[in-house]
């Protein structure tokens, strides 16, 4: 039995050092991130998500990137990556560290070779010169009766790959913190409300913060050229009625609050009016949307407003209509301007005080960003090593006849790229003769 | 003033661009080493052109050349220009220019044929766009597709090689093709050019992460053009693996290359102009 599970340990662990696995993997991840592009996704497009089949559906193919089985996928690629980083953490540590210099001539590399001709002790000095010179840590044989070595340069590039492979196990790893314990939700409120945090929409997460935000103002700013200068929301920070934090945000200029971030995300005129049913004011606040409309209260009448082109600071005004129960078209329409009344189906008074800007914030909390952040920093590090320092390993070893007449021969591993180590090597060569002469 | 200025340097950067594609195809068929040169001056001289469309684009509109796709294309030709002459003048490698000229030259065609004038002027960009990120997100952008480019248009050189090596008796020695450089030339010089452009994707796809999460509170949102250009990522990644498998040099990287060149291209045109997408800007 134990035999039986140790053989299956093995295999497994053989299974997932494979890089054909990996690469299969990678492969089917890239092809399912490409269907979830062509089938709309509910957290873009609901309307037609919900129109695909029902199949579809149950299968997640209308939210594919939550979906169990493609975090599966890419659970499976984290492990398969580190298996194959443990896998090959010995060999970098020897061949970084712990290179030795070849015995015999056979032990260097044979494709990429060059010889020098010389009296050895000359040849030496010259070679270990140049070497130095050119940035190459040597390390000597320290065998009697032949003299060889092995030198390496940009030595740190042979763990590029591991960086870059635990890197995406990092960003795999921030990315589930942020769906485990972080939220993300979204509200529009006009200026001078307050909403307790709890009350959000949420559409990931749930909130354990208690704090209020008011907002003070909204306001979208159009620079003199008429081009958009920016939203921004004048938002304070309520723990217990008290004012705790203030700050203004816009568009990429965000405000974090105890791990908790506030972004402009979109903006909307609105006005402010006052209902007047018999005596009784009820205050009102109409968003220039379709979905904000006012119900005067045992009524089947619905107000809607719109921004009126032609409003000016000075006269603010809006347009409005009023529609009777489901019917389609307004019964009442028209203009309404700052302190005017009008008197609407015989039913109650409606004055406009003034406009109001609201303000879309999407609120998100991600313990996840920071572990994100350090998983970029790794993999670009990773990838730099890995390929604007590529690690030059040559070794060499000096034969001689007679004593005053030797062969030196110096071969370049060429993992690769022959090409270019080959120019190393023929650089190095030609200065040591230079040298030499 | 400086629009029309624009508009002028664009159709000769156009006209430039044809040239030399003209010229590089000439080379490849005569060897004359004067239209070969005049070729690498068309090359210099269309750069510099570019760079000041983008300049003056830049000082009239006073962001970054990112708001419309005419921008974005203007700064991808100048991407694949330039590492093309980098690698021109590093490996000595004119042929070359036969096969990545044509790309910015249809690009350029592109623009003429499927945008008008009001889509190609400088337009307001709204306030998500403003942001330094965007400004690193472009350059490296700039830099790892025009590497793209060339990568391609080695791994069009080395399948035209290798195809031609099979049917030697066919043809005769003598063909254009027998002057490329060698096959393993020609194949480790675009594992060298994907491994220069490869960090640079991927910075461009952090920038772009780091500009989201400020602007929208979402470092990755899986959109089409996201994800788009996270499977041209996949693709170089799953190139730079094949070589160090055994058997996966040569042609299959080749036709790897190429088809992630194919992925650049659909991450821009695709998904701007067949996938329903959250952000279409550039
Ligand atoms: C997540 C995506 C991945 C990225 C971005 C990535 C990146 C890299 C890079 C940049 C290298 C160095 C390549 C070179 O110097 O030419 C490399 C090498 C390697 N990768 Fe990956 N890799 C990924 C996934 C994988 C997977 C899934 C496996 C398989 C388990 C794997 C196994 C290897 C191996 C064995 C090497 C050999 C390194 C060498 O011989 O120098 N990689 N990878």
């Amino acid at each position: 039995m134990v035999e039986n599970s140790k053989g299956l340990s093995d295999q497994l662990w053989r299974v997932f050092s494979s890089m054909k696995l990996g690469l299969a993997l990678l492969g089917i991840i890239a092809l399912v991130a490409g269907i979830g592009t062509l089938i709309p996704q509910a957290d873009m497009n609901p309307e037609k998500a919900k129109a695909v089949g029902q199949l579809w559906q149950t299968l997640g193919f209308t939210h594919l990137y939550n979906t169990i089985w493609f975090r599966l996928l890419l659970g499976l690629l984290c492990i398969n990556l580190i298996v194959c980083s443990i896998q090959r953490l010995r060999g970098i540590y020897h061949r970084t560290f712990k290179l030795t210099p070849p015995a015999k001539l056979v032990q260097v590399p044979h494709k990429n070779r060059l010889e020098v001709l010389g009296e050895p002790a000359p040849l030496q000095a010259a070679l270990l010169e140049v070497l130095k010179q050119k940035g190459y840590r040597v390390t000597l044989s320290d065998l009697s009766d032949t003299w060889s070595f092995i030198a390496i340069k940009h030595r740190l590039g042979n763990w590029g790959s591991v960086i870059t492979h635990l890197s995406f196990v990092v960003l795999v790893i921030g990315a589930l913190l942020g769906s485990v314990l972080g939220f993300k939700g979204y509200f529009m409120e006009n200026a001078g409300n307050t909403i307790p945090i709890q009350e959000i929409q949420l559409s990931k997460g749930t909130v354990s913060e208690t704090f209020s935000v008011r907002i003070n103002s909204a306001e979208d700013r159009i620079l003199p050229d008429g081009e958009r200068d920016n939203w921004y929301t004048d938002l304070s920070i309520l723990e217990n009625g008290q004012e705790v934090a203030r700050k203004t945000l816009s568009v990429n200029h965000p405000f974090m609050y105890k791990g908790i971030t506030f972004y402009q995300a979109s903006y909307s005129d609105g006005a402010r009016f006052t209902a007047d049913m018999n005596g009784k004011k009820i205050p009102v606040v109409l968003q220039d949307q379709v979905q904000s409309y006012f119900q005067a209260p045992g009524t089947d009448l619905y107000l809607v407003t719109m921004a009126d082109p032609n409003s000016s600071a000075q006269k603010p005004s809006v347009l409005y209509q009023v529609y009777k129960g489901n019917g389609a078209d307004p019964i009442q329409s028209g203009k309404l301007t700052s302190g005017q009344t009008i008197d609407v189906q015989g039913s109650y008074k409606l004055t406009l005080e003034g406009l109001v800007g609201f303000t879309g914030l999407q609120v998100k909390k991600d313990p996840g960003v920071a572990v994100i952040w350090l998983g970029c920093v790794l993999l670009l590090g990773g990838l730099l090593l890995a390929f604007y320092w590529q690690p030059v390993v040559i070794s060499g070893i000096l034969q001689s006849e007679n004593g005053n007449q030797g062969t030196l021969t110096l071969g370049v591993f060429s993992g690769k790229v022959t090409v270019s180590t080959h120019e190393a090597l023929e650089h190095l060569v030609s200065s040591i003769t230079k040298k030499l002469r | 003033m400086l629009e029309n200025l624009e508009t002028a340097l664009f159709y000769i950067l156009l006209m430039t661009c044809t040239l030399c594609m003209l010229f590089y195809w000439i080379w490849l068929g005569t060897k004359k080493e004067l239209v070969g040169r005049l070729a690498t001056y068309l090359t210099i001289l269309a750069v510099l052109v570019n760079t000041a469309a983008i300049i003056l684009r830049m000082i009239t509109s006073g962001h970054p050349p990112l708001s419309n796709g005419y921008e974005f294309l203007l700064t991808f030709c100048l991407g694949i220009m330039a590492v093309y002459l980098f690698a021109e003048f590093r490996y000595k490698l004119r042929s070359l220019g036969a096969f990545v000229m044509p790309i910015p030259c249809l690009l350029l065609m592109f623009i003429i044929m499927s945008m008008g004038p009001e889509e190609r002027i400088a337009q307001a960009v709204p306030p998500a766009l403003k942001s330094q990120w965007l400004t690193f997100h472009v350059i490296t952008a700039m830099f790892a597709y025009g590497a793209f480019a060339v990568s391609f248009g080695l791994g069009i050189m080395y399948l035209l090689k290798a195809s031609q090596e099979d049917n030697q008796n066919k043809l005769s020695p003598q063909g254009i093709v027998a002057r490329f450089p060698s096959l393993e030339i020609l194949d480790e010089l675009a594992y060298k050019v994907v491994g220069f452009a490869f960090p640079l994707l991927t910075l461009c796809i952090i920038t772009g992460a780091i500009w989201a999460n400020y602007a929208w509170g979402t470092y990755w949102s899986w959109d089409p053009k996201e994800t788009w250009s996270l499977i041209t990522w996949i693709i170089y990644a799953g190139y730079l693996h094949a070589r160090l498998m055994y058997g996966w040099k040569g042609r299959r990287a080749a036709w790897l290359a190429v088809f992630g060149f194919a992925a650049v291209l659909f991450t821009f045109f695709g998904v701007n102009y067949f996938l329903p997408g959250l952000h279409s800007y550039a």
